[in-house]
This record gives C-alpha cells, sequence and structure tokens, in this order.
C-alpha cells in the first residue's frame, strides 16, 4: 500500500479545526493569575489556559490597568485590544488584595493552586503576607512566579520604577542597534525617524511572559520528581536581552558597539529587505548556493561572476555589503513583489542550481497579511464566538499538535465575572457569602 | 522574605539540580530557529546531542559580524549552541541514519528544522522514529508548518522572511517610512521558544499518559501571536493597522526621547500615580488634571497623546539620560537609557544576578554569556558548556550513549557516517586549543 503523503498526514492529525476533539495536555494544573498592568503575565496564563490548565485571574475589584492600554484608546464592547487577545479560556474573579480579609479569602485559595503568577512590585507580595515565603507553608507544592522590570534580587530590584514593554526593549540593547542609519551629512531634525527603533509590537513582555510559561512547565517537570514547588524569577529586560545573538561577544572580542545598519544584516549577505516596484521583499541567501541562486535567478550569473565565487566571507564585510546591495536593490526595483516572490519559487524546480533557491518573502502589512489566504488555510485567524464578545478574530495556533493540541474557547471576560462559579467550586460559598464580601469592597 | 528565597542564588547554583535533568535531546537543526530551543533545554539540565553534517556542520558556523571570528566561531552559533554534545554524522549514509535511530530510540524529544518531508527522505522522519520509540515528543519549526500553499511549493525559510510576511517589520517602523527589520532574529528566537513551550507541555502530556506526539511549529505564524492587539483591530475597525516609530500607541506616554547630549532615552508613565510623577518632574503638575490627560483612555487618543509627547520631548531635550532615571526613580515612572551592546555587559544589576555570567571552557576559554533568564530559586538553569568543533564528542556519544566498540566506531568513521570538523573557521577549534582540552572520550 503506497504510504499517505506526509503532508496530508500531518494535517489529518494537527488541523487546528479539529483541535476540540483531542485531549489537553494541562487539565490536571489550576493557575492564579494575579498579574497586574503586565501584558507579560497575562500572556503567560494564556499560554498555559491554551493547553488547558485552569486559570483563574484575579483582579482588583476595579479591573487590570492593562485592560485601558488599548490603541488610541479604543474599547469594543467595553474591553481594551490588548487585554481582549489575551484573556483566552480564562475564568475572572476580584479580589482585594490590600485589604487583610482580601488576603485570607487569597491564601485558601492557593491551597488549590499549583501555580500562581503575579507581576507587583517587589516586596509587595511579602508585605501583604503573601509571598513566597508565607504561601509555601500554605502549599508546599506551589510554583510561585513572578515576573517584573528588573527581578527579585539585587540592586535595582528595589527600584520603585514600573515595567513596561518599551522600557525592556530600551533596556536589552536590543533597540539601539535597530533603525534607519542617519544619511550622511543629515541631523536628527532632518531624520527623526534615523533613530534607534523598538519594535512595534510588545515583544519584550511577550518574551518576558513565553520564558516564564517554559520555566514553569520545566519546573512542573521537577515536581513531578521531587513533590516540591518553587520560587521563579524574570526580569523582562533580561528575557528579550536573552534575544540578543552576538553583540555580547561582539563587545568582549572586538570592542565594537553595534550601530544601526538599516534593513541589512550586520551578521549575514544575503540578508536584507531590498526595495521593488510596488513595495519590498526580504531577500535571504546565507549559503553561497542560496546566493548563487539569486544572482542566477535574476540573470546576473555571468555579468556578477557568481561561477567564481568560493566563499561568503568577503560579502558579509561592511563596504561590500553596502556595494553589493546597492547593485541588488537596482535588480529587484524592476520587478514586483509577486514576480519576485513566483521567480524564486519556478527557480526552486528549473533553475540551475534547483531545488536550491533564494528565500524571497513580500513584505506585507498586516493588513495583507491577515488575507493571505495561507495563514487563514492553517487556522491561525479562525474567528472565536465567544458568549460575550461575539465573532471575534485573535491569532492562535501558533503550533500545532497531533494528541494536546492548543484551542482557544473563548476570548476575554469582564472583570468580576466567574465569581459566582470560581468562588462556589474552590471555596463552596453560595450567593449570600458573596454579596457580604462585595458590600465590604473585597470582591 | 524574597530576601531570604533568593539570598546567595549566583554562590549556590550548582548545589542545585537543574529541572530538565534526565531528558535527552538529539537536534538535527541549523541556523537559530532549530538550535536556539535545544539550546534553551541544555541551560534548564537537559542533555542534548546536536547532529551536524560533517566536516562544515551547520551553516551558522559562518555567519559573523563583519567577517569578525571569535576565537575562530561565529558568535551567533555560540549564543544558539551552549550546553550540547556534538555529532558529526552523515544523514545521507544509511549508517549514518542507523546511528540516528539508536540515538533516538534513547531520546525523549528530538528536534529538526528541515523543510517538510526530508527526514522522512532519510528515513528518521517522525512516522519513523515513532516505531522505534512511541513515547517520542518531535517537533518541527520551520518557515510555513508542515501543510499548505507555501509548504506545499518548498518554500524556504527564515528569521526576516518571517519579519516580512507577517506584517511584524510593517508595524515596527516610523510612518511613511519603509518597513524596518529588526536587528534581532526575533521571529527565529521566539519562535524556538514557543516551540519548548508546546515540548515540555506535551513532556508533562507524556508524563500523565506515556503518549508521545508530533508538533510543529512555523516561525511566521508565531510572530503574529506577539502582535496582539493588530488583529482583531483591523476586523472591528476594517482598517489596517499603522505603524508609529517609537511611540506606544497601547501606553501613553510611552516613547523613546532625544536628551540634551542627542543619546536616547525610553520613557513610560501610564497608571495615575506614574503620569502625576511624571508631570511633578517636569514642574508640570496641572497636566496630570488637564481633562486631555487625566484619564488614560482620553489620553491615549491621537491629538492628545501627540500633545503630550510633544511635551515631554522638549523637557527631555534640556536634560541628559542620567538625570532622567534619576527622576524616574524619585517620582515612580519608569525611564531608561536606550542601552547599547556595551552597557549591557557592563550593567552590574545583570552581573549580580547572574543573566550576565560567565562559562568558563576547556575549548573556547573563558567569555561572558546570557543565562537562561528564569531564575528558579530551588533548580536554577545554568549555562555551562560552549559550542563545539563539528564532531567533537563523536567518541563519546558512541561510546558513553551507544556503546560502541573500538571497532565498530573505526568503521563508521571509515565508511563516512561519522567525520569531524574541516580545517575551516567556524568549524575548527580556536587556533590556541592544544589537541586535548574538552576531549571527554581519549586524549592522547
Amino acid at each position: 500500500m503506497e504510504q499517505q503523503r506526509w503532508s496530508d498526514w500531518v494535517r489529518e492529525r494537527d488541523d487546528p479545526r479539529i483541535a476540540h476533539t483531542k485531549p489537553e495536555a494541562l487539565d490536571d494544573i489550576t493557575v492564579l493569575d494575579l498579574s497586574y498592568k503586565s501584558f507579560a503575565g497575562c500572556l503567560c496564563s494564556s499560554l498555559l489556559a491554551e493547553f488547558g490548565a485552569e486559570v483563574v485571574r484575579i483582579e482588583p475589584p476595579k479591573g487590570d490597568f492593562l485592560r485601558t492600554c488599548t490603541p488610541y484608546g479604543i474599547l469594543y464592547k467595553g474591553e481594551g485590544l490588548n487585554y481582549l487577545t489575551e484573556g483566552r479560556n480564562k475564568f475572572h474573579i476580584t479580589l482585594d488584595l490590600s485589604k487583610p480579609e482580601g488576603r485570607e479569602i487569597f491564601k485558601e485559595l492557593v491551597t488549590h493552586a499549583d501555580v500562581l503568577i503575579e507581576t507587583y512590585r517587589p516586596g509587595t507580595m511579602d508585605e501583604w503576607g503573601i509571598g513566597y515565603e508565607q504561601l509555601k507553608q500554605v502549599n508546599p507544592r506551589l510554583i510561585f512566579a513572578s515576573i517584573t522590570g528588573y527581578g527579585q534580587f539585587a540592586t535595582m530590584s528595589r527600584s520603585r520604577m514600573p515595567d513596561y514593554d518599551s522600557i525592556a526593549q530600551a533596556r536589552s540593547g536590543a533597540q539601539s542597534a535597530t533603525g534607519e542609519m542617519l544619511p550622511e551629512g543629515k541631523s536628527y531634525d532632518e531624520c527623526p525617524w534615523a533613530v534607534p527603533t523598538k519594535a512595534g509590537p510588545w515583544i519584550a513582555w511577550s518574551t518576558a511572559g513565553t520564558f516564564m510559561a517554559a520555566g514553569i512547565l520545566a519546573t512542573l517537570h521537577w515536581r513531578g520528581i521531587t513533590g516540591e514547588g518553587q520560587a521563579l524569577d524574570v526580569a523582562t529586560a533580561e528575557a528579550y536581552a536573552r534575544f540578543d545573538d552576538y553583540a555580547t561577544l561582539w563587545y568582549q572580542g572586538a570592542g565594537v558597539v553595534a550601530e544601526r545598519f538599516g534593513s541589512l544584516d550586520i551578521a549575514g549577505w544575503l540578508y536584507c529587505f531590498a526595495p521593488t516596484k510596488d513595495g519590498a521583499v526580504f531577500l535571504g541567501g546565507l549559503r553561497l548556493e542560496m546566493w548563487q541562486a539569486f544572482a542566477d535567478m535574476l540573470g546576473k550569473w555571468d555579468e556578477w561572476g557568481a561561477a567564481e565565487w568560493k566563499s561568503m566571507a568577503p560579502f558579509t564585510q561592511k563596504e561590500e555589503q553596502l556595494k553589493w546591495s546597492s547593485l541588488v536593490f537596482e535588480e529587484t526595483r524592476k520587478y514586483t513583489n509577486e514576480e519576485l516572490v513566483k521567480m524564486a519559487v519556478e527557480y526552486g524546480k528549473k533553475g540551475r542550481l534547483a531545488p536550491i533557491t533564494p528565500v524571497v518573502a513580500p513584505v506585507c502589512s498586516p493588513e495583507e497579511a491577515m488575507k493571505d489566504a495561507n495563514w487563514l488555510d492553517r487556522g491561525i485567524f479562525m474567528p472565536i464566538q465567544d458568549p460575550i464578545y461575539g465573532e471575534l478574530i485573535v491569532a492562535q495556533a501558533q503550533h500545532k499538535m497531533t494528541e494536546t493540541p492548543i484551542r482557544t474557547k473563548w476570548v476575554c471576560r469582564p472583570v468580576g465575572y466567574d465569581n459566582q462559579h470560581i468562588y462556589l467550586k474552590y471555596l463552596g460559598w453560595g450567593p449570600s457569602k458573596l454579596k457580604k464580601l462585595k458590600r465590604k469592597g473585597i470582591i | 522574605m524574597a530576601q531570604e528565597t533568593w539570598q546567595n542564588y549566583r554562590e549556590n547554583k550548582h548545589l542545585k539540580p537543574p529541572p530538565l535533568k534526565g531528558i535527552r535531546v538529539l537536534e538535527i537543526c541549523t541556523i537559530i530557529l532549530g538550535p536556539a530551543g535545544p539550546g534553551f533545554l541544555g541551560a534548564l539540565g537537559a542533555e542534548v546531542i546536536k547532529c551536524e553534517l560533517p566536516p562544515r556542520g551547520d551553516t551558522m558556523r559562518q555567519m559573523v559580524p563583519f567577517a569578525y571570528f571569535f576565537r575562530d566561531q561565529s558568535l551567533p552559533m555560540m549564543h544558539s549552541n551552549t550546553d550540547k554534545y556534538w555529532l558529526g554524522v552523515d544523514l545521507h549514509k544509511p549508517e549514518g541514519q542507523q546511528i540516528f535511530r539508536e540515538l533516538a530510540a534513547k531520546s525523549d524529544i528530538v528536534e529538526d528544522n528541515f523543510r517538510p518531508g526530508v527526514l522522512e527522505k532519510w528515513n528518521i522522519g517522525y512516522r519513523q522514529l515513532k516505531e522505534i520509540n512511541p513515547h517520542i515528543i518531535y517537533i518541527s519549526k520551520t518557515g510555513f508548518g508542515q501543510w499548505g500553499q507555501y509548504a506545499e511549493e518548498n518554500r524556504p525559510s527564515n528569521d526576516g522572511g518571517a519579519q516580512a510576511f507577517s506584517g511584524y517589520a510593517w508595524m515596527s517602523s516610523f510612518p511613511g517610512r519603509p518597513p524596518l527589520k529588526s536587528r534581532l532574529y526575533v521571529c527565529d528566537t521566539f519562535g524556538a521558544l514557543m516551540g519548548e513551550v508546546a515540548v515540555l507541555a506535551a513532556l508533562h502530556y507524556r508524563e500523565r499518559t506515556g503518549k508521545g506526539q508530533f508538533i510543529e511549529l512555523s516561525q511566521t505564524e508565531n510572530i503574529m501571536r506577539a502582535m496582539s492587539w493588530v488583529w482583531p483591530y483591523q476586523q472591528i475597525t476594517g482598517k489596517g493597522a499603522m505603524p508609529a516609530g517609537n511611540r506606544d500607541v497601547s501606553i501613553c506616554p510611552a516613547d523613546t526621547f532625544r536628551c540634551a547630549d542627542d543619546t536616547f532615552v525610553a520613557i513610560a508613565a501610564a497608571a495615575p500615580e506614574e503620569f502625576k510623577g511624571l508631570c511633578t518632574a517636569m514642574g508640570k503638575p496641572e497636566l496630570a488634571e488637564d481633562p486631555r490627560f487625566k484619564d488614560h483612555l482620553v489620553r491615549l487618543k491621537e491629538e492628545n497623546a501627540t500633545a503630550i509627547l510633544k511635551i515631554i520631548a522638549d523637557w527631555v531635550r534640556t536634560k541628559k539620560p542620567e538625570e532622567v532615571e534619576k527622576l524616574a526613580e524619585e517620582y515612580g515612572f519608569a525611564a531608561s537609557r536606550v542601552y547599547t551592546n556595551k552597557d549591557v555587559v557592563e550593567d552590574t544589576q545583570f552581573r549580580e544576578r547572574d543573566f550576565i555570567t560567565t562559562i568558563d571552557d576547556p575549548v573556547l576559554g573563558p567569555y561572558v554569556e546570557y543565562e537562561f533568564p528564569v531564575m528558579m530559586s530551588k533548580s536554577p538553569p545554568k549555562v555551562k558548556r560552549a559550542m563545539r568543533p563539528v564532531g567533537f564528542d563523536n567518541e563519546y556519544i558512541m561510546k558513553y550513549i551507544l556503546g560502541k566498540s573500538e571497532d565498530e566506531i573505526k568503521e563508521l568513521y571509515r565508511c563516512g557516517a561519522l567525520g569531524k570538523w574541516a580545517d575551516v573557521q567556524g568549524c575548527r577549534p580556536p587556533p590556541e586549543w592544544d589537541g586535548k582540552a574538552g576531549v571527554i572520550m581519549a586524549r592522547e
């Protein structure tokens, strides 16, 4: 019998459209998420919730400030858009931890939990009597995960400064060498865009939250062996700085302070954005054969002497990159994005060096990305039918698995929406008790 | 109390076991998207065996900033490949494939980042390996996943392609300027990290049920997840999301400002007490009560945000970055100079926390590297071992893990299934290497 094609075999098992029919990897885990004003915390608990962990978001009675952190102040059905995207699969309750009674209730909830995520300034939880050392008395198996700007120990940890994505991007060393080069003889006043440039998305917060999710899962494994919980500590700027690949070593070895190099690449050729007739494309050909294939694809095999090239080393020098990029850009400007992408796909089939072919990818706006049939087919933008917010699109299915795929059951909940369900489920408290607590302002 | 939890953390790290002790990972990956993931697991204490095709190995070995090699090594290669054992194995050869299968039978996790179907051709794809080891967790990380149009077209990909395709670069530039590529290989490393979240969740499931599984990750799809508000915004408003330079359009104020000395400082102060603090620091406490700025949601509106950011920009233009940082500390808002790589290496906080740590390596010598950035009070991660030349640990792996005899190993070299490094920069040991340091099995 002919074996089924690999792509069909996988798709039959990991298409996000059938995710709901499969088991969940973390449905034995309970997480309390009291992160506040931190997208890192919310993303972290989302990554566990989409694997089936029961995540209970604990907000102060007025709600998380993050709900107001929304582009241009836009609300959708009363909710900020960032919070809306990472409220997924979570139950939302309220509890005032600044009141002693609230903290006693919190300790009772902790007895039921495997994981606690918090993002308050270091020392806050201790002052409230619910720091790790106090809670481990209540629940020695607890994994106590803190995400903050500067971490739980060392001098700066006592800083009053709050944690923000943009601050961590600046602190990580990534922003300083990203951005357009200042044209010769020009000043910042003339070119206010030729400055150290941060990434638009909340990538530092996302990185911190994702590292913490990995840390939590690794320590769950360790807890399975030893039975012990522990405290975890992520500093947002460190998490994002960890993504730097060479700048630290470059400074150590050669004393070089990395500078902006536009959309070229300090550590590689061919590796840049190139202008086209109708926009720009990314070009990638880090291996000699791929760079040769690119030259060949443009009909420059002979003129550029591609057959004589022996290694990539000469091309990676700064001056060479500047020289070659202007030659390449002159060519790419003759074509549209679509033409260049097609040329690369065709070259991979019939070119002199096929199946070797350069990477050519269109530089898309998010508007174009969201309409791209490939991603729609792959289930990234499947609309969610949310019982409260209606039909909504959030990015999902960032990985696909044959046994325990992630899934998005709902996108978000309003403040305190699940008080009744969660307090009844974990503490056995019915409506009359909740009414009393509400009157006192505890929930 | 937190002091108690973290007392002498860096001094006592080596006294505690890492969390993934006893987990074995088999890696056949190149560049960053693939190797960085097992690199994370290595720091968490897993035993990682990295397979490379001899004699040149991972393409990344030739990638260096402006042709600068660090002790003959590729810098980004070093960064993604700590704490691994190095096998030079030719997987085009049946004998090489057999070695891979024998290792897979004894592993918990297999990771590749080849284009879809390549490893099946080498008889070591997921469907073949699960016959040998049904408990195996197998992840394949690529540009476009295992199925769909782009995968079918067999398109290659890399980080820059994902930055382009996803709209990430487009959202990370100044309005009216061309989209900008990040200096970081952010889609690679974020993809690698997210892949490990999936792997570790799968490990948890396997511990409960004994079942392994196949995981696929597309670096382009993955970075879209980090773009958050962009997608529902486009759906709800019917408009395309627009880039905004250094301004954070969801938090106000949050932007990067030019100082008196033409250096840059980032400032953020959104919560009421933070914003009040900033206004007071600027000598304009009345701004905190201004109806345009008092409420965060109102302050975020385009015209109000533009107005307050202009006021701050004018103020910062008269200050030095350290003055702004000092005021932030005093008044409780957030500020940081835009750090260079030099600032990061020399930062005392990073050192005190051992985030910037020293690897004392027998082959490459001592150097400074980043620690895995999750500090763990009872099972601290630790980067210990630097990368190695192609095939450096062949003998150790063949003998210690597979129990091969000297004759068998000799035969594997003879038929070309095993091999070592080419004598070129990036693949070979540093010039100072004495031929012995770091060799585990036999030093002649």
